[in-house]
């Protein structure tokens, strides 16, 4: 994707990533791709913990334990807010095309909610381990 | 086919691809949830029956097309060298394709324990 904007002020020549505002859709559209970007990273070690779990019972222990440790729940907390914000913005996106929320407010209406929503399955998650 | 025809072909596959990975998401998490797998055999029993391993296989089917045309995407957008974007789109489809098998692997193996689990 790429803007083309008419203007008579020079490119900036260098961008100071704390200056810019993004506005929520922007924000929506860039987790969007990081969250895309995790979810692809974690398909190979899922499909290896998938089979390890269903090897035997001992395989199966192993992944409930390495579920357990810190590490892997603050991966799996990453997961769920990946998966909550990826589902949702993709189905934002899909109403979108179908013509739903296109004029301005609607649209920045609801990606607040989905950049909240999506924090929000994640702090359930981490509340529900507490 | 023209090069427009086939971004409109990757732009709904990605769509199509999204209804089903959403569908079936939503129907797993909501059934981990709400009734978990007490240990082991019930897990063996619930993947090893045909229609989980149906969908499942579905599942990864549409994920894997989903996730390459998504990363072919970030790839075409950030890495210009085309050797180096070949390279990495080689190595996506590897591990897509790798992955998926494995998983279908697992899938196959789990319904023959299970059958034999329950004879």
């Amino acid at each position: 994707m790429s803007f083309h904007m008419v203007t008579d002020k020079p490119a900036p020549k260098f961008l100071n990533l704390l200056q810019i505002r993004l506005p929520p859709g922007g924000v929506t559209s860039i987790a969007h791709r990081v969250s895309g970007v995790f979810l692809f990273f974690t398909i190979p070690f899922a499909a290896w913990l998938f089979d390890l779990s269903l090897r035997d019972t001992g395989g199966y222990r192993q992944v409930l334990d390495w579920l357990h440790t810190p590490l892997l729940r603050l991966v799996a907390a990453l997961l769920v807010w990946s998966l909550a914000h990826h589902l949702l913005a993709g189905l934002r996106h899909l109403l979108l095309d179908v013509g739903i929320g296109v004029e301005r407010l609607p649209a920045r209406r609801s990606a607040q909610l989905v950049n909240f929503a999506a924090l929000g399955f994640a702090a359930l998650y981490l509340a529900a381990l507490a | 086919m023209t090069r427009a025809a086939q971004g409109l072909r990757a732009w709904l596959l990605q769509r199509f691809t999204a209804l089903y990975l959403a569908a079936f998401l939503v129907y797993a998490v909501a059934r981990l949830l709400l009734t978990p797998p007490a240990g082991y055999d019930q897990w063996l029993a619930w993947m090893g029956q045909p229609l989980t391993g149906v969908a499942l296989t579905l599942f990864v089917a549409a994920l894997a097309l989903h996730a390459w045309v998504g990363i072919r995407d970030v790839l075409i957008d950030y890495v210009h060298a085309v050797w180096l974007r070949l390279s990495l789109m080689a190595v996506v489809a590897l591990l897509l394709l790798g992955s998926g098998l494995w998983v279908t692997r697992a899938l196959l193996l789990a319904a023959m324990r299970a059958a034999q689990v329950g004879a």
